[in-house]
């Protein structure tokens, strides 16, 4: 059994994910100026070191279900995360202008990480069996409203950034469920057409967001002063950094947030170009094996799953790194298994956890 | 991936989510390596912009000696406290605590903070703060995290008012000036915060005094806490400067002056303002000169207050004009001087030829000044007396081009070439210069007021100064010159000035040893000042003069130059508005030379220590003829 499971394993999946939580307590450790304070249980590195292992154990558990008994409890987990997502609104902690969190105990979760996943379990489940059945846009009616309700509680908290996660998912998915190209594209034009009338119902605060975005310049010390410093991090890190610790952006506070949204830009300031190429690196391997691992998934449930994986990765990582270099809007959304969080990391180990399943369990009929 | 054994749709929109997700790769990628390879070096400038901060260190000015080595204008530490720019906006309550601190206005702050657009050397914010405030705001560190305390070398003078047009002042270089600084050349040692010579010998020897200021890098975090000193780049100190400027005849200069002019403002006289030069006759070097009102260049050096600077600024007698080398003035009376030597000089007269003296000219009608008559007259009591009709005579028989040449031979109508800047040049009347401003012909009133010092006669004291120098001194113009010396940083000499001979007077050594004798007899009983320095120890000539001033109250005139026999001080002294010069310059003179000469300024009750009977002058006849404000009268 052990044997059969190390033989069967995708190391890519495993050694990428190893790596990139490895260089994200590294980059949490410098951001939080663990050099200085040292290294006890109070740290953040400690604890996303700890739930980096106790998520460890929880994957290596996971390998002994089979995934597929996850259609089962499909409808329960989608009442569950409606529940959780209602409980944010109601009994939530805010931060930062956003109500995001629940207490329990010591810890604080942040359920719209977990119901990313959750969704991807309910909508592989909701969008198998209209595998290939996407002809009409009466036949989308069903998924959109199911996939709809959970996005507009996640809207309302309010995590823009999050909804849009979720939207990414879902349009992945249906494009593999087999969606008719027709469709797409009548979708897609009408999306193109109507995306300049968004800017009237945009709110101002969210105008000014998107003139900020383009041109950081006009807000140096508001809202642009993120994109400012995060880029100037990046830039002078240039092609071999500036060192651990060594960065003066981050070690001075001059880049805000630099342990959870934009790690990304201490890992460029300090470790330069070089490491940042090996993040990217790394990031893709793992997306490219998500999608590669649903391409020779011969379970239609595992394949919807990995597609979701992997779409939930590939955009959290286009908007996190895309913000701290400027080319992205400035949303909240952590670059997975780096940013600290433990709400987050946990999903995305749960995440690579199924996606390991998945693999082995493809494999169970050729040998 | 791509030689699927499935069906040929699913392969297909696999490979298109694998398309996408290379392509948002390759953007990433694209735009990391532009930002980190091709755009590094923008970006580490800009990170070094943020945490580093070159800190000006102010080097000292350098010091102005006077002539016997005494400090005239030093430099004193100071504690100033200083604003670290954050590249953002100040936060509001480290403004208000700082303003509360400080005791300053908020606005003043915020807009001194806000004016500074760029480069990140931190913004001076109060100088010479006391050490009750020091302690205040240490005690307040932690909510000042911006706020910087340093000691600074601050211009001092410890003289206060004293020749401070001459001296000049300084200021910290405006932004506009920095941008200027940086246009003419890049590497400019100026930076914000250098302390620049605006005014007088700070500016313009500003070059020597300024030195280069030093630097220490510092490395700060975003809230502008210092967290770490770089490397330090060392104050290379002014150079000095040594000034032929005695203290002790400047001072006695500046008390005589303060007390004349509060004398005559008591009297009623309007004593607008009061210039002096002091020069050594043998060499040109100026060891006094005063201009007043005065102003204290200390407020500068400490940050001028709006109040103060209006009170300057509204002043209408000028505070800031150095009279002594731009003032401009008919120079009356004493240009009998001038008109006396080129009568005898061109034989239009002998010294023993006696002319009548009716109280008034026999072709034009022009008097002397209270319309007395002397009688018969010589050359010498003409001059001692300083009568108006017989130079009116003088005038007849030179004409207006004899007394423009000899004008000239004695430097009137051009700069004496001292090295300060604003230099007036005066002006000789002539024919000519009537032309070209009246385009009308001169006439013999004309020249008979020209004879006296006045028509479009203009003198500045310095000048004066200059004339009688050659009187003094037989008949060497000199240059007139300030600065002796300039040293090197090191403290050797780079470069040593001494006197410089302009020329000579064409003009015979018994002409001007007449001139002398007449002079001489001024300050004798009888002579125009001869009551102030009756029992004056040290023989004294001079000569005073009343000129016309258009705009209010006659100038008062008096240079002299002492002692007669070998003369070591030249004086000229004017007072604006002070009425007869006998009354409002010549105390001025003589309590120069009183301190100089170290004479007991008391009035000595007891006979003279010279015998009177060495005295010469007249023993009959009024002692004021002098100087009668005479209207010039066109006659048509």
């Amino acid at each position: 059994m052990w044997l059969r499971i190390w033989q069967r394993c995708d190391w890519t999946i495993i050694i990428s994910t190893l790596l990139l939580v490895s260089i994200g307590i590294i980059a949490i450790g410098s951001a939080t100026h663990v050099n200085q304070t040292g290294l006890d249980a109070s740290t953040l590195v400690a604890k996303q070191l700890m739930f980096f292992l106790v998520n460890v154990v929880i994957v290596i558990g996971l390998q002994f279900f089979d995934y597929r008994k996850l259609k089962d409890w499909a409808n329960s987990i989608y009442v569950i995360t409606l529940l959780m997502l209602l409980a944010v609104i109601f009994v939530g902690t805010s931060a930062l202008g956003a109500q995001r969190w629940i207490e329990i105990g010591p810890i604080t979760i942040q359920p719209s990480e977990f119901s990313k996943l959750l969704m991807i379990i309910c909508m592989a489940n909701m969008l198998e069996p209209r595998y290939e059945q996407l002809h009409t846009f009466k036949s989308l009616v069903f998924p959109v409203l199911y996939v709809g309700f959970p996005i507009l509680l996640v809207f309302m908290q309010p995590d823009l950034g999050t909804s849009l996660v979720y939207i990414a998912i879902f349009i992945a998915m249906l494009f593999v469920s087999g969606i008719h190209l027709r469709l797409v594209r009548i979708i897609a034009t009408t999306g193109v057409l109507l995306l300049p009338l968004a800017w009237f119902i945009l709110k101002d605060y969210q105008k000014q967001r998107i003139l900020v975005f383009l041109n950081p310049d006009i807000d140096p010390f508001g809202s642009g002063y993120h994109i400012i410093q995060s880029k100037i991090a990046i830039g002078s890190g240039t092609i071999v950094g500036k060192g651990l610790f060594n960065g003066t952006q981050s070690q001075l506070n001059f880049l805000p947030e630099n342990h959870t949204d934009f790690i990304f830009s201490v890992i460029g300031e300090e470790m330069g170009f070089i490491g940042c190429a090996i993040v990217l690196l790394l990031l893709f391997l793992l997306i490219y094996r998500s999608i590669h691992v649903a391409y020779t998934c011969n379970d239609r449930f595992g394949m919807l799953l990995a597609v979701g994986i992997g779409a939930m990765l590939a955009f959290e990582v286009l908007i996190n790194i895309g913000m701290t270099m400027g080319i992205m809007p400035v949303t909240g959304i952590p670059l997975p298994f780096i940013s600290y969080g433990v709400s987050a990391l946990t999903t995305n180990m749960i995440s690579i956890g199924i996606l390991l399943n998945i693999s082995m369990q493809r494999t169970k009929y050729i040998f | 991936m791509l030689e699927s054994l499935y069906k040929r749709k699913k392969t297909s929109r696999f490979d298109v989510l694998f398309y996408i997700v290379t392509g948002i790769f390759i953007i990433l990628g694209f735009r990391l390596f532009t930002m980190q390879v091709l755009e590094g070096g923008y970006y580490q400038a800009k990170a070094d912009g943020n945490h580093l901060r070159m800190v000006p260190m102010t080097a000292a000015r350098g010091v102005m000696y006077d002539r016997n080595g005494q400090i005239l204008v030093g430099s004193r530490p100071a504690y100033t406290v200083s604003i670290m720019p954050t590249g953002k906006p100040l936060a509001e309550e480290e403004l208000q605590k700082l303003a509360v601190v400080l005791k300053k206005d908020p606005e003043e702050i915020r807009k001194k903070v806000d004016n500074h657009k760029e480069g990140y050397e931190p913004i001076r914010i109060a100088t010479d703060i006391s050490m009750d405030v020091v302690t205040n705001i240490e005690e307040h560190r932690h909510e000042l995290p911006g706020v910087t305390i340093d000691v600074e070398p601050l211009r001092f003078y410890p003289y206060e008012t004293m020749a401070a047009q001459l001296f000049g002042y300084v200021g910290e270089v405006s932004e506009e000036e920095l941008e200027e600084f940086k246009a003419k050349d890049p590497n400019t040692p100026v930076s914000g915060g250098t302390i620049l010579g605006r005014a007088g010998l700070e500016k313009l020897y500003d070059n020597v005094l300024r030195g280069v200021d030093g630097g220490k890098q510092l490395e700060v975090d975003a809230s502008g806490r210092t967290v770490a000193e770089g490397e330090r780049k060392h104050t290379i100190p002014g150079s000095n400067i040594y000034l032929t400027i005695d203290v002790n005849i400047q001072k006695a200069a500046e008390e005589a002056v303060a007390k004349q002019l509060d004398q005559l403002r008591a009297e009623g006289a309007p004593a607008t303002g009061a210039a002096v030069v002091v020069l050594d006759p043998n060499t040109g070097a100026v060891l006094a000169m005063v201009s007043a009102p005065e102003f204290n260049p200390n407020w500068f050096a400490r940050g001028i207050t709006t109040a103060q600077w209006n009170q300057l600024n509204t002043d209408e007698n000028h505070p800031f004009e150095n009279k002594a080398i731009a003032g401009e003035y008919p120079p009356g009376s004493p240009f009998k001087i001038v008109t006396g030597a080129a009568a005898l000089d061109l034989k239009k007269v002998t010294p023993d030829e006696m002319i009548f003296d009716s109280g008034r000219h026999w072709l034009v009608d022009k008097r002397n000044a209270a319309g007395e008559a002397l009688g018969w007259i010589n050359f010498n009591t003409a001059l001692a007396k300083s009568d108006n009709v017989y130079f009116y005579e003088m005038g007849n028989r030179l004409g207006i081009d004899n007394i423009e040449t000899y004008a000239r031979y004695f430097g009137f109508g051009e700069k004496t070439g001292i090295n300060l800047a604003g230099e007036a040049e005066g002006n000789v009347a002539s024919a000519a210069y009537k032309r070209k401003i009246f385009d009308d012909e001169w006439y013999l009133g004309e020249t008979f007021d020209a004879a006296i010092g006045q028509s479009f006669h203009l003198a500045t004291p310095l000048q004066m100064a200059v004339m009688m120098s050659q009187v003094a001194n037989g008949g060497i113009r000199y240059q007139p010159y300030v600065v002796s010396r300039i040293d090197n940083p090191d403290g050797t000499p780079a470069e040593i000035f001494g006197p410089k001979k302009l020329g000579s007077l064409p003009i015979s050594n018994h002409v001007m040893n007449l001139v002398r004798e007449g002079l001489r007899d001024v300050t004798t009983e009888g002579g125009t000042a001869g009551n102030l320095f009756q029992n004056f120890p040290v023989n004294v000539a001079g000569k005073t003069g009343t000129s016309e001033n258009a705009h209010g109250r006659d100038h008062g005139w008096f240079t002299a130059y002492a002692p007669y026999d070998n003369p070591r001080l030249v004086i000229a002294v004017i007072v604006e508005q002070g009425g007869f010069g006998s009354s409002s310059a010549v105390p001025i003179v003589h309590d120069i030379l009183a301190a100089y000469f170290n004479v007991p300024t008391k009035k000595n009750k007891t006979d003279s220590a010279v015998p009177s009977s060495e005295r010469r002058g007249t023993a009959n006849g009024r002692d004021n003829n002098d100087d009668a404000p005479v209207k010039p009268v066109t006659q048509n």
